[in-house]
């Protein structure tokens, strides 16, 4: 409402024809908004006034408690550790492998360069049903199954392809200039790209590391697998364990805790950087 | 000349630099392909029994995934979602890019918004509309229809005929922002004097759209295609969410679903078939392969690059 006190009478008519246009988004809008406020009004109300459509009334006050139980009894406390591990160490991981690689395929003219583009691209639209079973079955002659390392080591190669991908048109992008500065001062290759280059690029390794943070949150397929034991589950398919119980429990207000929970990592960073998320999609086109 | 004389003093950062992300890819990607299209043809029963047990058996999986009428089912399921969804998601993102590349004001907000459902866990968000949307004791949809005292407050969406399509509409609801953010991308970038061309001429926004903004579309229109293909191929989280308690039901089961029940086995399914689930992702793999061509086929690609 605010905008439209700043605007001259000629916006107002321009927004006023644009009318159903507001219309149109801004019910799409209004549900979305509506459909999380409703979880976190529930989140904090009692499983008997959640049943009776009451979650908005908060009759019987604040329940925070319903937080603390689903933190320790539901054991989201553990999945949303272990989520945090996982997310953090494939954002590190696969930086580490893929920003050199991205430099060195974007930059330099050698045998292979496009195969190995390609290569990258194709695995990219990859079902990942095809390559499941020869990793289960690699992780159990290495002994490794039910070990959180397994999950993290696959999770990393899992994001190269596309943190490479991404990376290089970043790297493509920028001056030569650098680099020959960098020559005739004496710096070698390697030095140059840690310290000069890798700088230079800093926006895009940003966009794409927050990219496979969410990713990697968000992953639910992988960790089914690699990760079945309680101890090792990530928020995922912890949360549909969560819900299995609810159906005997019936606790509702514990259940929506949970989903709250698991969804507020993501939902603040995509808020705090929704202009570098938003930008990062609208120009690369790629998965994110 | 300077060119040649860097590229040879770099060999060794171009190995270094490359091979732990080469490496990475054959490990992840190329051999468990390779292993997986071998797997195909012959007999495995568990996930990570011995190559040395495997017994050749030629196509014979693929004669019997065909005449596997869960399946078939499942592949129809599969079917259903990528047309009757595409059609929906890519003309639902379609409009809005239409309407918020029109000087709308609060633009970066609605597509944040709009956006929000990609940057959620995927269980968190079914949890949401099973419980806030669909269900029928308190559900919105259940609230609503009761307000206006319609019979449509009687309808349990979760469950009979009824379950798919609220799953379908749960899951493009959530994919609409993604479509949009690529429509926007590519509609911003197109030169904008054709516009005042047309404006000038007297055509209509209407018009201006249909005649100029859509044609050249059509690299973005090929991008959504391949990436909502690939999407509907790696259907599971939602569907397993669908059926919950159990672990899955026919109406919501997709070949992905289907894979993971032969192979690694659910509650009360004693029979596995890890052979049958390498057939499984060859198969969707190939299809996965024949909708690009389809696309690359029928969508002419000569207009601006997103």
């Amino acid at each position: 409402m605010k905008k439209f006190k700043r605007a001259s009478t000629l916006d107002m008519q321009k927004q006023l024809r644009l009318l159903p246009g507001h219309i149109v988004v801004g019910l799409w809008c209004l549900f979305t908004i509506g459909m999380l406020g409703w979880i976190v009004a529930a989140s904090l109300s009692t499983s008997p006034e959640i049943m009776r459509g009451e979650a908005l009334k908060f009759a019987t006050g604040l329940h925070f408690e319903n937080y603390v139980k689903a933190w320790s009894s539901n054991n989201i406390s553990v999945f949303f550790l272990n989520s945090l591990l996982y997310a953090s160490c494939t954002m590190v991981g696969s930086l580490a492998i893929s920003a050199p690689a991205a430099y060195v395929l974007g930059r330099y003219v050698f045998f292979g360069n496009k195969l190995v583009r390609n290569g990258f691209i194709t695995a990219m639209s990859l079902p990942q049903i095809m390559i499941v079973l020869p990793l289960f079955s690699l992780a159990t002659s290495a002994e490794l199954t039910g070990s959180k390392v397994v999950l993290i080591f696959i999770y990393i190669g899992m994001q190269v392809p596309y943190t490479t991908t991404f990376l290089i048109s970043f790297f493509s992008n920028l001056s030569r200039v650098y680099e020959e500065a960098a020559a005739i001062d004496g710096c070698p290759p390697m030095k140059t790209f840690w310290k000069i280059m890798l700088p230079l690029a800093q926006p895009g390794i940003v966009t794409v590391g927050i990219f496979n943070f969410m990713n990697i949150w968000n992953e639910y397929f992988l960790s089914l697998i690699f990760a079945s034991s309680e101890r090792n589950m990530s928020v995922g398919p912890g949360l549909k364990s969560v819900l299995t119980a609810m159906q005997y429990t019936g606790d509702w207000g514990g259940l929506f805790a949970a989903v709250v929970i698991v969804f507020l990592p993501t939902l603040v960073l995509f808020l705090c950087l929704s202009r570098t998320i938003i930008s990062g999609i609208t120009a690369g086109g790629v998965k994110g | 000349m300077k060119g040649v004389f860097h590229l040879k003093k770099d060999k060794k950062m171009i190995v270094c630099f490359l091979t732990p992300a080469v490496l990475m890819f054959f490990i992840i990607f190329l051999y468990p392909v390779v292993r997986t299209i071998a797997m195909s043809f012959f007999r495995v029963e568990g996930v990570s029994d011995a190559v040395s047990t495997w017994e050749f058996i030629g196509i014979e999986n693929y004669v019997t995934l065909l005449q596997t009428p869960i399946f078939l089912d499942s592949m129809k399921n599969m079917l259903k979602i990528w047309f009757f969804g595409g059609i929906v998601v890519i003309l639902i993102s379609l409009l809005f890019a239409a309407i918020l590349t029109n000087g709308l004001y609060g633009k970066t907000f609605y597509k944040t918004v709009i956006y929000i459902p990609n940057i959620i866990n995927a269980v968190a968000m079914a949890t949401m509309w099973i419980t806030a949307i669909f269900n029928k004791r308190f559900g919105f949809l259940h609230n609503f229809f009761d307000f206006f005292g319609s019979d449509l407050a009687k309808v349990d969406y979760m469950s009979g005929s009824a379950k798919f399509w609220s799953l379908l509409a749960a899951f493009c609801f959530g994919s609409v922002g993604y479509y949009m953010l690529i429509f926007m991308g590519g509609i911003e970038r197109l030169p904008l004097d054709m516009y005042e061309a047309a404006t000038i001429d007297g055509a209509s926004k209407t018009k201006q759209f249909t005649r100029i903004t859509l044609p050249l579309l059509r690299g973005v229109m090929k991008t959504c295609l391949t990436f909502w293909s690939i999407g509907v191929v790696g259907f599971f989280v939602w569907s397993q969410m669908w059926s919950a308690p159990l672990a899955s039901e026919l109406s919501t089961t997709t070949p992905f679903v289907y894979m993971y029940n032969i192979t690694f086995g659910t509650q009360g399914n004693t029979f596995r078939n890890a052979a049958m689930g390498a057939t499984v992702g060859v198969l969707m793999a190939l299809t996965v392969l024949v909708v690009f061509f389809l696309i690359n086929l029928l969508i002419k690609d000569d207009d601006v690059e997103v």
